[in-house]
């Protein structure tokens, strides 16, 4: 995925101070970083990541700073000294990491470093002031970094060296103030990917945290794992109808439930972050790679080629987009990207009705609104409100719907309103403009429908979900979607929502449900309680997930230096993250017992189980049961259950309403012999 | 009938992993996972009813605490479901009596064994089945004792299952880890010390994109095992799970033999790493020989195209700083050092009050200080009462002895209150509801808490992450450069001064307010210089 950098791709530029930087690496153009310097973006378009350059200086011949790769045996060279120092090592260390140790130029001076390498500053240069501890006044700082050369270098040694209190200095503060002074002016850079991990610290620590509600990467880990969010199976492309212009929805393609495969759910209220993880895992976030080399030089051409269109028809570009169709709303820094790359590659357009969606490995959002907020996906250059978007998998891959089109598709006017009819010579008698809206809306029908009714077929892998709203509301219609078994993860920045998520599904709610306690439910199928629609008491159907459980993490970081390992003083608070996980579960029919197999054990020994008390009507085995051996069954077991139910009673406060349940289940138990 | 053979021809049938694609219900052969309880969970292979099994009339059955349940009544049913006990006769199947039971015809596929009873090795010998082909198997009859519930196999579940052979990583450090070395769909993953499989399984998942054809890259994850049983067992175990072709097992000691397979490279992105001494196989993962650069012949086992990601899983600061020492030295960069700290919670509700039931968890002590002063009051005034029935029969009462009244009458007043509590409760259980007398159901009676489990794991073990840029030679440089010539560059992006930001601004100003206006100045300049221009040759 990321090997080289790509012009127009994304990246994290991370500074000596800790932050980092996110920009697009367009070509040809300078890339500033501030006081650190500033650089032609060519010098590191085609390179690797996660090299670290530092910006050189001028040289009298051109007009720009060139890059120098800082081999990592510099990066790490005080740590290495310090390391054979301590282990009292007198030969030096290998050349090249003695070498690289902070020092200044030759014949400077001054000089940081003794020949066997070690760090302990000494200076023949004599103390000026006494009464300021760095005698180096502002101005001279300014100076010596306007000419400053060896990136930033010099100034370090000569601060350092000009520090008239540095002998005083314990080899600790001593590292500390190097440290604090090598952040302030060492000019160095590091290019990192935009990855989900990578992304998701920078948004969470420099950008804004609460946009992606404060999630950790703990927090994707667990939710990633726990949703059981992976590669869903080979693409599956449903064949093109080639319905003409004058056929109706009766040539859409109809969803073939047992072709869909490897579908999440996904509520996702964190901008876009929470798909991105799940795309990237599913293996739908970035661009399929075919030999980086080759990508690279087509791509490079292709860069040629724009380039010199670019600067005339950029105005031009844009015009021809809006004219297509809904004018692109607010794609704050972005268009650029959309606009350079749009002219790629011209898709083979099918009918109107051809779904371009996989059945497989895809993801289903439901959101609030009338379009989905996604917006940080345009960091991996989707958008998903652009109407010609270039080729990205997420388009085949990526289904959104709003709860309105799940819940009331009937009410939802794309969904509802029959696509229109034209026939072809009506259809060329028509204005470009007007034929293309007819063919928007066609398109627009097919689409709705095909994504309504897919999601509402159900049987999803798993549910996902990191949302402001209610998780009792969110669970309440997207329960009845999914599959037998599939997991659930919800994450929550606070404890509150999900623990009174998870005390719809405590034991004696579940106890009470399954013992036929509940009125409403008595003479409802299994499908009709999947559906559940909820009351005061019961707000979801507690037979319905199994397995509950509320869990957090937290990463806790070290400093790991020689003789100095230590976890860091301060770290990022605020919301500690919560993740919800349960599996879908499909009770069984009637009612369940669990009084444990008592035949020895004292009564009260077994109350530590979940009690759940009631006769099967049926048993679910595939084996069909003949009608009078279930009734049989049924007999003898209420037979067995009856005695029993008076110590059972008294001793597990969770069975204490077995008796009085007896004559709901009766009569159901009746209905259910009669239908076999 | 050899069971422990059969589970390896069944998965040959099944194309997927059952980790990576269950399917909609439970087959034949399949790993299965039976949950007990929230955390008790249990592995099983299902296998076809098939005649007597192990002396088990209904074939193949797993034993609980929560009843006996026949492989036969988990097979075919959609994942998530609620299975219930079956009467089995689990009594006599020592014994080589011959018992009259009720049988009938069932159709049966070849039998699996399961990995979770601890059968007995015995052989069935109760040959009450002549023929294999027509055995019978005993219709099962469901039981009040219990159920499960039976889930589809994924690396959460499979983790907290497994059978341990070593420590194992469980899902926050696992879920964390694969996050961060960037294992995705694709990718070709090194993990040396495979141990129990939790994170081998964990893995796979993550790099699964499909199972590889001839030729074909697909993610991959090459694993190493020193040990040999556990290898060997691994190995099975990966052919049950049918993981065999996605997961490249290879047993060796990594210090000394490195990460090639067969001499050439895997080729992998990402290493985990948990072995007692990682830096003693640090070496092997480098670009190139780091004893001699120049060695054109050794073979690095990383993808010579990408970053590497690394994790180590050390659980003592003294292997770390090993660890972090080796990697510096070894070119690694960005290493960064984490713990993580899981907690579970559970809830429940908290049931504090006088008038509460006299359950198990409740806390029968006054609830707020309005209840405590009614209370007070109510064994003062029953205190007087008595005192004033007393005095009445006996003066010669002391000081000593009203004390001891006063206990009597709280433990009195205890009592009643108790028995009140019963004779409300009877009813209430007895009625339509489990409805106290308060009129709040038992479920949402009392205060919702969250509390973290009685026993947490403070410390697992340290997680040393780094990262190891390609190779970039002078060449690469050099072809790159010519690539990406240095042009005139004009815009500047990132860090603009202020003037650059100001002039910005007022270009985007202009362009909003007036986009019309601007385009009409524009066209007068315009007209203003062809006139300029042409001016002087219209005149001659």
């Amino acid at each position: 995925m990321h090997s080289l950098i790509r012009p127009n791709a994304w990246v994290g530029l991370k500074l000596p101070s800790g932050s980092t930087k996110v920009i697009q690496i367009i070509p040809d153009t300078t890339i500033s970083l501030g006081k650190y310097g500033a650089f032609p973006a060519n010098l590191v378009l085609g390179r690797p990541y996660h090299l670290t350059f530092e910006v050189l200086d001028k040289t009298l011949e051109e007009t720009f700073s060139r890059l120098r790769i800082v081999p990592a045996s510099e990066l790490h060279a005080e740590a290495i000294a310090e390391e054979d120092e301590a282990e009292g090592n007198a030969t030096p260390a290998t050349g090249s990491a003695n070498d690289a140790v902070l020092t200044a130029t030759e014949g400077e001076e001054f000089s940081l470093v003794d020949e066997k390498g070690n760090v302990v500053a000494r200076s023949g240069r004599e103390v000026i002031d006494d009464s300021a501890i760095q005698t180096l006044t502002q101005e001279e700082i300014e100076e010596l970094k306007r000419e400053g050369n060896n990136a930033g270098k010099d100034v370090i040694a000569k601060l350092m060296l000009s520090h008239t209190a540095l002998d005083q200095k314990t080899t600790f503060s001593l590292a500390k103030y190097k440290l604090l002074k090598t952040k302030k002016y060492i000019r160095r850079f590091q290019v990192v990917p935009i990855d989900v991990a990578g992304f998701a610290q920078w948004q969470l620590e420099e950008k804004d945290a609460s946009k992606i509600m404060d999630m950790r990467a703990e927090m994707f880990g667990l939710v990633g794992c726990w949703g059981n969010v992976h590669y869903g199976g080979e693409d599956s492309m449903i064949n093109d109808p080639h319905s003409r212009s004058d056929q109706c929805e009766k040539t859409c393609v109809p969803v073939q439930p047992d072709e869909l495969k490897g579908r999440w759910l996904v509520v996702d209220d964190t901008c876009g972050m929470l798909v991105a993880a799940m795309a990237e895992r599913m293996g739908v976030l970035y661009p399929k790679e075919g030999d980086d080399e080759e990508a690279a030089t087509a791509e490079q051409q292709e860069v040629k080629t724009e380039a010199s269109t670019q600067n005339g028809s950029a105005q031009q570009n844009g015009d021809v987009e809006m004219a297509d169709a809904v004018p692109e709303t607010t794609v704050p820094e972005r268009p650029k990207t959309m606009a350079t790359n749009k002219k790629q590659k011209v898709r083979p357009k099918g009918s109107d009705f051809a779904i371009p969606f996989s059945q497989t490995n895809t993801l289903t959002v439901i959101h609030s609104t009338s379009q989905p907020n996604l917006s940080l996906l345009n960091y991996w250059n989707f958008d998903i409100t652009a109407p010609n978007h270039p080729p990205h998998p997420l388009l085949n891959h990526l289904l959104n719907l709003t709860w309105l089109q799940l819940l009331k598709p009937e009410l939802d006017t794309s969904y509802s309103t029959p696509p229109p009819t034209a026939s072809a010579e009506e259809l060329a008698s028509w204005k470009p403009s007007r034929r293309g809206n007819f063919h928007r809306k066609r398109r627009r029908f097919a689409r709705t429908r095909y994504i309504v009714d897919s999601t509402r077929a159900g049987n999803f892998s798993g549910l996902v979900c990191a949302s402001s709203m209610d998780p009792i509301s969110i669970l309440k219609h997207t329960l009845p979607l999914l599959a037998g078994g599939a997991p659930v993860a919800i994450y929550s920045p606070s404890i509150e929502p999900l623990a009174a998520l998870a005390d719809c599904f405590s034991v004696p709610r579940r106890t009470a449900w399954t013992s036929g306690n509940v009125p409403e439910t008595v003479d409802k199928s299994l499908e009709e309680l999947e559906r559940w629609e909820g009351n005061e008491q019961f707000p979801l159907n507690p037979t319905l997930l199994q397995g509950v459980s509320i869990q957090t993490s937290r990463a806790r970081r070290w400093q790991v230096l020689p003789m100095r390992t230590h976890p860091l003083m301060t770290e990022r608070g605020g919301a500690d993250g919560y993740v919800f996980t349960a599996w879908r579960a499909k009770p069984a029919e009637g009612r369940v017992e669990a009084r444990g197999k008592f035949k020895k054990i004292q009564p009260s020994k077994k109350a530590g189980k979940t009690e759940e008390a009631g006769t099967p009507a049926e048993t679910p085995t595939p084996a069909a049961v003949e009608d009078d051996d279930a009734a049989m069954a049924a007999k003898r077991k209420r037979a067995d259950t009856v005695p029993a139910l008076d110590t059972e009673g008294a001793s597990a406060p969770e069975n204490a309403a077995t008796d009085d349940v007896a004559s709901p289940t009766k009569k159901r138990k009746v209905d259910g012999g009669a239908e076999v | 009938m050899d069971d422990t053979m059969a589970p390896a021809t069944c998965s040959q049938a099944l194309k997927i992993s059952p980790f990576l694609e269950p399917g909609k219900a439970t087959k034949v052969g399949s790993l299965a996972i039976l949950q007990l309880s929230r955390d008790n969970l249990q592995p099983v292979y299902l296998q076809a009813p098939a005649g007597k099994h192990d002396g088990y009339a209904e074939g193949a059955v797993v034993n609980t605490r929560y009843g006996s349940f026949p492989h036969s009544t988990m097979i075919g049913v959609p994942w998530g479901s609620q299975i219930r006990a079956s009467k089995v006769d689990t009594g006599s199947r020592g014994r080589n009596n011959k018992r009259k039971r009720n049988k009938s015809d069932d159709d049966r596929n070849e039998g699996s064994a399961t990995v979770t009873e601890e059968k007995t090795e015995q052989e069935s010998t109760t040959a009450e089945v002549n023929d294999d082909s027509s055995a019978a198997t005993k219709k099962v009859v469901a039981d009040v004792s219990g159920f499960i519930h039976i889930l589809p196999p994924t690396p959460e579940v499979w983790t907290s299952s497994l059978p341990h052979r070593t420590q194992v990583v469980y899902t926050p450090d696992y879920s964390y880890v694969l996050h961060r070395i960037r294992a995705r769909p694709g990718s070709v993953l090194i993990e040396a010390g495979a141990g129990s499989g939790s994170f081998t399984h964990a893995s796979v998942r993550a790099v699964y994109n499909g199972y590889p054809t001839e030729g074909e890259r697909k993610g991959k994850v090459y694993s190493f095992e020193f040990h040999e049983q556990r290898f060997h067992k691994m190995n099975k175990e990966l052919k049950e799970h049918n993981l065999d072709s996605l997961v490249h097992l290879t047993h060796r000691d990594v210090y000394n033999g490195g990460f090639l397979i067969n001499g050439k490279s895997p080729e992998a992105e990402a290493i985990f790493l948990d072995l007692p001494a990682p830096w003693e196989a640090l070496h092997h993962l480098s670009r190139r020989n780091p004893k001699n650069p120049e060695d054109k012949d050794w073979v690095s086992p990383l993808n010579p195209k990408k970053s590497a990601h690394i994790c180590t899983f050390s659980p003592c600061i003294e292997q770390v700083t090993k660890t972090v020492s080796a990697m510096r030295r070894l070119g690694w960069v960005d290493i960064d050092m984490v713990e993580i700290a899981n907690r579970k919670y559970h809830t429940s509700r908290e049931r504090v009050g006088l008038n509460l039931s006299m359950d198990r968890g409740v806390n029968n002590s006054a609830r707020d200080v309005d209840e405590a002063l009614s209370r007070l009051t109510d064994i003062e005034t029953r205190f007087r009462e008595h005192a004033a029935k007393s005095k009445e029969s006996d003066d010669e009462m002391d000081g000593d002895e009203d004390d001891g009244l006063i206990k009597r009458c709280e433990k009195k007043e205890q009592k009643g209150r108790k028995k009140k509590v019963k004779t409300d409760h009877k009813p209430a259980s007895a009625g339509s509801v489990e409805t106290p007398a308060s009129g709040v159901p038992l479920w949402m009676e009392g205060r919702l808490i969250t509390r973290g489990e009685p026993e947490i794991k403070t410390h697992t073990s340290y997680l040393v992450f780094a990262t190891l840029p390609r190779e970039w030679t002078d060449e690469d440089e050099a072809t790159a450069a010519a690539r990406h010539p240095v042009t005139g560059e004009q815009k500047v992006i990132g860090v603009v001064d202020k003037a650059a930001r100001k002039q910005e601004r007022r270009e985007q100003l202009q362009k909003a307010t007036g986009n019309r206006k601007a385009r009409r100045m524009e066209r007068a300049a315009e007209l203003a210089v062809t006139a300029e221009e042409g001016a002087p040759g219209v005149v001659p």
